[in-house]
C-alpha cells in the first residue's frame, strides 16, 4: 500500500464525507503504524483524523470512555479507581509503539495476534460508530466478524466504552510471548462476577492462537454458579480444547499452544479473582 | 533528489521549519535527507529503536511515522541531545561505561532516555525498562548501557534542581547548513 494524498478533515462529517467518496481508496489514520505493513501496492488517500479531538479517557456514568485516537500509552497510563486497562497496554509492542498506536486502530482491522479486541470482549465493552449519528455496537456483534464490514460508506470508529467494575468484579489478562515485545502466542482475557465466593457469571476470551478473537462459552459455561476456586478453575482451563480452533506457529504445534491457552486461561482466571476479592474487602 | 508534492511544517530542534515532502515519505527518510543523520536506519520496520526520535516529548519511531504526521508538531533528533564538543550526561556515561561499541542503538538509545528523565519523577528500575524497551542493542548485552543509564539516573535524582542537557542546546539544532 503506497499513500498518494493526506488530508486532514476538521470535523467528523467531513471525514466521513472524505471516506465515502475515496471508497476503497480512503484509509483512516490515527497513529499509522499499521498502514506501514499493508500488503500490495495500491494506492491511497490517508484521512489523518488525530486533529477532530478523539484523544481522550473520561468516565461517564457506568463507563470508561476512550476515544478512538487515544495512544496506548495513555491508556497504560490512566489510572482510575477499578480500571483494569493499563495490564494489557503495557503488554503491547514497545513504548515508542504504545506512543502512536491508538486503540481504534487495534481493533478497526483486526490482525490475528491483536490484544485489545481479546479484552473488549471480555469486558462486555461497546464501541461507538459515527454514521452521521453515534451508535453503540456490543463488543459480540463488533468483533463477529473482521470490523471493517461496519466502516463502509465512510463510518468511523469513534469511541471504546468500556464498563467501571463493580465492587464484585475482577479482571484478569494474560498475554504469552516469546519474548517481552513479541507479538502474542495466546492472550486470555477474563471478567468474573462472584457472588460470596460464587461465580455468578463469567466472560472469558481467547486471542492469538486461534484464527480470530472470540469468547470461549465452553470454560463460561464451567464456571458459571461454581465456587471461584483453583480446582474450579483448572477443570475450566481444560474446556479450551473443546472451545476453539487452536493454532500452531512459529514453530509450536497447534497442541503446544492449547496447552499454553489452558495455562494462560487459569491464570488469568486466578488473577481476576484476585482483582474481584481485593475490590470487595 | 527527492521529488517533492507536498509541504510540511514542524518544530525542528527548537527551530520552525517547512520541508518538501511527499504522503508516503517517512519521518525519517526526511530528517536523514535534510542531513539530520544521526536519526539512524535499522529495521525500517519499528522494532531496533535506532530511528527513535521525540515528538511532542514522546518517544516513536521515526521509520513508522509518515513525515505529514509531524505537520504542526514539536520533533526533536539526537542533535538537539548533545555534541562531540558538549556531550549531555548520559552520553559522556555511555563512554565512561565503555558502553558504546558499534555505536548504531546508541542515538536511539539517548532519546528514549531523554524521554524519560523529561517526564517522570520516579526513576525506578521497572519504568525505566518500560521506557527502553524499544531500543535493541547487538553489540553489548545492554549491562553497561544500563548502568551508564542508572547513574545518569541516580544523579539526576540527587541534583532535581539541575535541567536535562536535551533542551537547552541552542548551538546542537542539526541539519544542512
Amino acid at each position: 500500500m503506497k499513500l498518494s494524498e493526506f488530508i486532514r478533515p476538521a470535523s467528523l462529517p467531513e471525514a466521513r464525507k472524505a471516506l465515502r467518496a475515496l471508497g476503497p481508496k480512503g484509509m483512516v489514520l490515527a497513529g499509522g503504524t499499521a498502514l506501514h505493513f499493508m500488503p500490495g501496492k495500491t494506492t491511497v488517500t490517508a484521512v489523518d483524523i488525530t486533529g477532530l479531538g478523539l484523544s481522550y479517557i473520561k468516565q461517564k456514568g457506568d463507563y470508561f470512555v476512550i476515544g478512538a485516537a487515544t495512544p496506548l500509552s495513555d491508556i497504560q497510563r490512566h489510572r482510575g479507581p477499578r480500571w483494569a486497562m493499563h495490564e494489557i497496554c503495557r503488554r503491547i509492542s514497545t513504548h515508542q509503539i504504545r506512543n502512536v498506536s491508538t486503540i481504534g486502530g487495534n481493533i478497526a482491522r483486526v490482525f490475528p495476534w491483536a490484544d485489545l479486541p481479546v479484552v473488549l470482549l471480555a469486558m462486555n465493552a461497546r464501541m461507538v460508530v459515527y454514521s452521521g449519528k453515534e451508535k453503540d455496537i456490543p463488543a459480540d456483534e463488533y468483533f463477529s466478524s473482521q470490523p471493517a464490514r461496519l466502516f463502509r460508506g465512510g463510518d468511523l470508529l469513534t469511541a471504546v466504552k468500556i464498563p467501571v467494575l463493580k465492587a464484585h468484579h475482577g479482571f484478569g489478562s494474560v498475554k504469552a510471548t516469546r519474548n517481552a515485545t513479541a507479538f502474542s502466542l495466546v492472550t486470555i482475557a477474563a471478567l468474573l462476577e462472584l457472588k460470596n465466593g460464587v461465580i455468578k457469571s463469567a466472560r472469558v476470551a481467547a486471542g492469538s492462537g486461534i484464527p480470530f478473537p472470540q469468547r470461549l462459552k465452553p470454560v463460561e459455561d464451567a464456571l458459571a454458579g461454581k465456587e471461584a476456586s483453583t480446582a474450579v478453575f483448572k477443570e475450566a482451563a481444560a474446556a479450551a480444547g473443546a472451545a476453539a480452533r487452536w493454532v500452531g506457529g512459529e514453530g509450536m504445534s497447534a497442541d503446544y499452544i492449547r496447552q499454553l491457552a489452558e495455562v494462560s486461561i487459569l491464570d488469568a482466571l486466578e488473577r481476576a479473582a484476585e482483582f474481584a476479592r481485593g475490590r470487595a474487602a | 533528489m527527492t521529488k517533492t508534492t507536498h509541504t510540511v511544517s514542524f518544530t525542528l530542534n527548537g527551530e520552525k521549519k517547512t520541508f518538501g515532502t511527499r504522503p508516503d515519505e517517512k519521518l525519517l527518510a526526511l530528517l536523514r535527507r535534510e542531513g539530520y543523520r544521526g536519526t539512524k536506519y535499522g529495521c525500517g520496520q519499528g522494532t531496533c529503536g535506532a530511528c527513535t526520535v521525540l515528538l511532542d516529548g514522546r518517544a516513536t519511531y521515526a521509520c513508522l511515522l509518515y513525515a505529514m504526521q509531524a505537520e504542526g508538531r514539536e520533533v526533536r533528533t539526537i542533535e538537539s541531545a548533545g555534541t562531540f564538543d558538549n556531550p549531555s550526561v548520559f552520553q559522556k556515561e555511555l563512554v565512561a561505561a565503555g558502553a558504546v561499541q558499534c555505536g548504531y542503538c546508541i542515538p536511539g538509545m539517548v532519546m528514549s532516555a531523554t524521554a524519560l528523565m523529561e517526564t517522570e519523577k520516579v526513576l525506578e528500575d521497572e519504568i525505566v525498562k518500560e521506557y527502553m524497551d524499544g531500543n535493541l542493542c547487538r553489540c553489548t548485552g545492554y549491562e553497561k548501557i544500563w548502568v551508564a543509564l542508572r547513574k545518569t539516573l541516580d544523579r539526576q535524582a540527587a541534583a532535581p534542581a539541575k535541567k536535562p542537557a536535551a533542551k537547552s542546546k541552542s548551538s546542537a539544532k542539526g541539519g544542512k547548513k
